[in-house]
Order: structure tokens, then C-alpha cells, then sequence
């Protein structure tokens, strides 16, 4: 995760200065902006949102205890010793509600995302898992049972701990959810399929039923580096070919693929 | 339905953002400086000026505890010169106006610096008098957003509408004549360049771009898979020396 690898280069001391609160901001606002242009999920940024929810804890209490001192105070010498002090207070009330709506902004796109696709989560985090040998016999033991029902289909990703994209409670969430939908599902209607149709990520003939988000859809990015190639075809693919090449300062509109490693290292912004 | 939303920012979102840009006041009283949540607040002491996010000199416009001084760019003479040279010159016939010189210097740090948080709009930028002036990334929200709260701190507002105006009409039609070009995002590999674009323009084509280039992407599918495996064979048998596509990586235009 590379938007760290910029914060960790910032010293962040447990007093956080206050220069740090500015770039967090705007780290916050861009990666905002990011995950409401792209289809996918993105990397969750835990320790800039931990940063970020901290200052929010704080505010919050400076706000309390301003307010607090305006009321105790009798209203006449509140208004002689700071005139100013109801403007601050809904100054610092505005500040803290727009932070706010970015991160709940920010928290619904991500779930969003996460319940339109969440087979494709579900099963990208469980192929993860270190032990291919379980899950093997898991899959056999199930197809063997006579009992096939839907939410067998769902794997289980309790026991992980790496659940990059997503945070440990988007991925909770992802699990109940799916486990919800399934049940509901066999209850439904899918319980009166065949057995051996009845597993949410069947793939038989070629075509499998998970849907994952489009990554060949085009986004609008603002070049930041120097000169930024676009890949063809994503990094994963072998073969570093590349297209065209945008310049500091450019706007262009191109597929998410051909961005995506360059706005992991911080050299192209989605607009 | 956990977000109902579409994909990309909305335009009362891009307003949001816009209102994270700079400017410069005058303030009318004093202030203690303040911690906010998207930086600290310099003291107000009047009458020296002081630079705050838009958002908060709108709220002490509207209270009438500050002015705003408008932006080098919003006056009527750097406006009737840039929609001059959006509508006469020929280099800019299918092109936006440049945008304002990037001042990203990549320190090491790795993190640039991009609207809205450059001195875009501040009063006095950082951009010298030889410099031909330039739209901002906001500079129709921020346009706007003067014009409605602090149309008294402008100078003339009427020509600057009816400027702003203008401006917007002859650059929404340069992005509608640009849609031939959009085959070239479809491609992989491919882009269409904007530069110059504004945020809200973008917000405003974003749903007919993104429409029209992944129609014309899902038509060319196959064609684009046939080629991929043609171009695999070829490097296979290594034989490949990568002339044979360069018009097509060409016909893109910077519009």
C-alpha cells in the first residue's frame, strides 16, 4: 500500500502536528474522490483513517467543552470575555461535519461496492488463504454432500488475517452478509434446485457466475509525476507494453487498468 | 441499498470540493487563529489579509465579518482575454485554454500537491504578471460561489457573468465536438487527453464519456482480444517490432 509508504515519510509523532492534519485532509479528500470514480474497492488506508478518526474523537470533545463553558458561564460576562465564542463553535461544528461526510461518504461507497460484488470479495480473500489443502477438502467434502445448500458455497475467511482490499470490519461484514444472502436464497427458491445446482460460485461450462467489478472501464486521472505511461492490459499481465504517455499536469480520460499501478504509487490522481 | 449514488462524483460534490480551494479576505474583526480538522486557521487581525479555505470565508462573508478579494483570475480583463483566446486562437480550435503551470516539484516525498488545495485562487498567486492568465481546475464553482455571496467585493460582477458565461458555452462546445475522438480511450492502452478541462465540466460529461466510451469498448472487444493474440504469436515468434499500430496510438487529440 503505497499511500503509507507516503505517510510513513511524513514523521507523525503521537502529537500529530498540525501540518500533518492538513495533508491528512487532503490524503482524505483524494482517496475519497478515488474510491467514488473506480469500480473496485481500494486499498482500505487503516492508518491514515485511524489518524483521521482520532482528530475526530478530539475535536468532537473540544467542541463539547467549549460549548460547555459557554453555558456555565452566566451570559453577560460570556459575552464580554469572548464575543467570538458561538462563531468559533459553528466554525469548528462546520469543520467537523464536513470531515465527517467524507468519511461516511466514503464508508457507504466502499459498502456499496462490497454487497454488489461480494462473492467476487468473498472469493479473492478466501484464494488467499495459506492452506490450499483445507479448502480442497472443504469443496470435495461439500460436493460429495447430499445436502449441498448455498451457504456452503460461501467461503469462510474467519481465520484470516490479511483482508487487503477490505478492513477486518468491511470484511466481517462481507461474510454475514453473503452468509445472510445465501440462506435467504436456498430458503427462497434455490432449495428446490438439484443439489448439484446449487452453489453460488458454479463455473460449469466456462462461465463462471461470480461477477467482479470492470476494471477495463475508463476514468478520468490528473498525471502528478513527471511523465506516466499507460499499461495495456494491467501490471499483472506479462510484458510491460504501454500506450500513451501523459505529461505533469494533464488531464486524460483512460482505463482504469492502465492507471491503477500508477495511482498506487502516488503519480496519477482520479478526478 | 447501502449507496444509491452513481459512480464519479456528483455535482453538488464537486461544489464540496471547490469549497476546500483557498482564498484570500480582509477581515472586519479579530479571530484567534483555530485547530481545524483540514488544517489550522490563521488569527484574523484586521485589516491584514489572510488566506482560509473557501468555505470558511463564505460563512464569515455572509456575516459580513469579512470581504473576499477576488482572484487574480476573476476580473473582467484576464476573462475577456482567455475567452478571446478560447474562441479566436487557431492552436485552440478542439483545445481547452493551458491550465494554470503546475507548481508540483516532486521533493522526495512522493505526495503532489493538486487542486483543490494549490494557491489557485488566492489573490495574490504565485504566477507573475508575464504570464498569461488561466482558469483554475473550480473555476466554475468558485465563479459561482462569489458571484452569488460576495458579488459586492467583485469588481464589475455583471461583466463577469456575463463573461463566465460565455466561457462556459464556448468550451462546452468544444467538448461535445470532441467526442470523435473518444474511440481512442476504448482502446487498451489508449486515452483521450482534456487538459484545461474544469472539475465541474468533467462532472457534467463524466456520465456521456464513460457511456460512450465503454459501448464502444464492448463492440470492440473482440477485435481488441484478436489483436492481443495476434500481438502474443508475434512475440512469440519474435518478430515483433511494434510498427505496425502507431497510427493508431496517434489519432488521439489533445482537446
Amino acid at each position: 500500500m503505497d499511500i503509507d509508504d507516503i505517510l510513513a515519510s511524513v514523521d507523525h509523532g503521537p502529537g500529530a502536528s498540525s501540518e500533518s492534519a492538513a495533508l491528512d485532509h487532503q490524503l482524505l479528500t483524494r482517496f475519497w474522490v478515488a474510491e467514488r470514480a473506480v469500480s473496485e474497492v481500494l486499498p482500505w488506508p487503516a492508518p491514515l483513517m485511524e489518524r483521521i478518526m482520532d482528530r475526530v474523537r478530539i475535536q468532537i470533545e473540544t467542541i463539547e467543552d467549549l460549548a460547555a463553558s459557554s453555558e456555565s458561564a452566566l451570559p453577560t460576562t460570556a459575552n464580554t470575555h469572548n464575543p467570538n465564542l458561538n462563531l468559533r463553535l459553528s466554525i469548528l461544528q462546520t469543520d467537523l461535519s464536513r470531515t465527517q461526510y467524507i468519511v461516511r461518504s466514503l464508508l457507504r461507497a466502499r459498502l456499496a461496492k462490497i454487497t454488489k460484488h461480494s462473492m467476487h470479495y468473498l472469493v479473492l480473500l478466501a484464494s488467499r488463504n495459506k492452506n490450499p489443502l483445507a479448502s480442497q477438502t472443504q469443496s470435495t467434502a461439500s460436493s460429495q454432500n447430499p445436502n449441498q445448500q448455498p451457504e456452503d458455497s460461501v467461503p469462510d475467511i474467519s481465520a484470516l488475517t490479511d483482508v487487503s482490499p477490505l478492513s477486518e470490519p468491511e470484511s466481517t461484514f462481507l461474510h454475514a452478509h453473503q452468509t445472510l444472502l445465501a440462506g435467504h436464497y436456498a430458503g427462497s427458491f434455490m432449495g428446490a434446485f438439484p443439489r448439484q445446482l446449487r452453489r453460488l460460485d458454479d463455473n460449469a461450462g466456462g462461465t463462471s457466475m461470480i461477477q467482479g467489478p470492470e476494471l477495463k472501464e475508463v476514468v478520468f486521472v490528473r498525471c502528478l509525476g513527471a511523465e506516466v505511461p499507460v499499461v495495456v492490459g494491467g501490471e499483472d499481465e506479462e510484458g510491460d507494453e504501454t500506450g500513451v504517455t501523459m505529461r505533469m499536469g494533464d488531464v486524460w480520460v483512460v482505463r482504469w487498468e492502465g492507471v491503477k499501478g500508477a495511482w498506487g504509487r502516488g503519480e496519477v490522481e482520479l478526478l | 441499498m447501502a449507496f444509491p449514488l452513481p459512480r464519479g462524483i456528483t455535482a453538488s460534490e464537486i461544489a464540496f470540493l471547490a469549497e476546500m480551494e483557498t482564498v484570500t479576505i480582509v477581515p472586519r474583526q479579530r479571530l484567534e487563529g483555530l485547530e481545524l480538522l483540514g488544517g489550522p486557521v490563521e488569527p484574523l487581525v484586521p485589516p491584514r489579509r489572510a488566506s482560509l479555505p473557501l468555505w470558511l470565508a463564505l460563512l464569515l462573508k455572509r456575516q459580513r465579518r469579512a470581504n473576499i478579494i477576488p482572484p487574480t483570475w476573476l476580473h473582467p480583463e484576464p476573462l475577456a482575454l482567455i475567452l478571446e483566446f478560447e474562441s479566436q486562437h487557431q492552436d485552440y480550435k478542439n483545445a481547452f485554454s493551458p491550465p494554470p503551470p503546475c507548481p508540483f516539484t516532486p521533493d522526495g516525498n512522493r505526495y503532489y500537491v493538486a487542486p483543490p488545495f494549490l494557491p489557485q485562487n488566492t489573490a495574490q498567486t504565485v504566477t507573475s504578471s508575464r504570464d498569461p492568465p488561466s482558469l483554475p481546475f473550480h473555476w466554475v464553482e468558485v465563479g459561482n460561489m462569489l458571484l452569488e455571496v460576495a458579488s459586492d467585493d467583485l469588481v464589475d460582477p455583471d461583466q463577469i457573468r456575463r463573461l463566465l458565461k460565455d466561457l462556459r458555452e464556448v468550451r462546452m462546445a468544444k467538448m461535445r465536438s470532441g467526442v470523435d475522438v473518444l474511440d481512442a480511450a476504448a482502446t487498451g492502452g489508449g486515452g483521450v487527453a482534456l487538459t484545461g478541462v474544469g472539475s465541474m465540466e468533467l462532472g457534467e460529461e463524466r456520465g456521456f464519456i464513460t457511456g460512450v466510451v465503454d459501448g464502444l469498448r464492448k463492440i470492440g472487444s473482440s477485435k481488441e482480444q484478436a489483436r492481443r493474440e495476434q500481438m502474443a504469436e508475434q512475440r512469440a515468434n519474435g518478430g515483433y517490432d511494434g510498427t505496425q499500430d502507431n497510427d493508431e496510438e496517434e489519432d488521439y487529440m489533445e482537446f
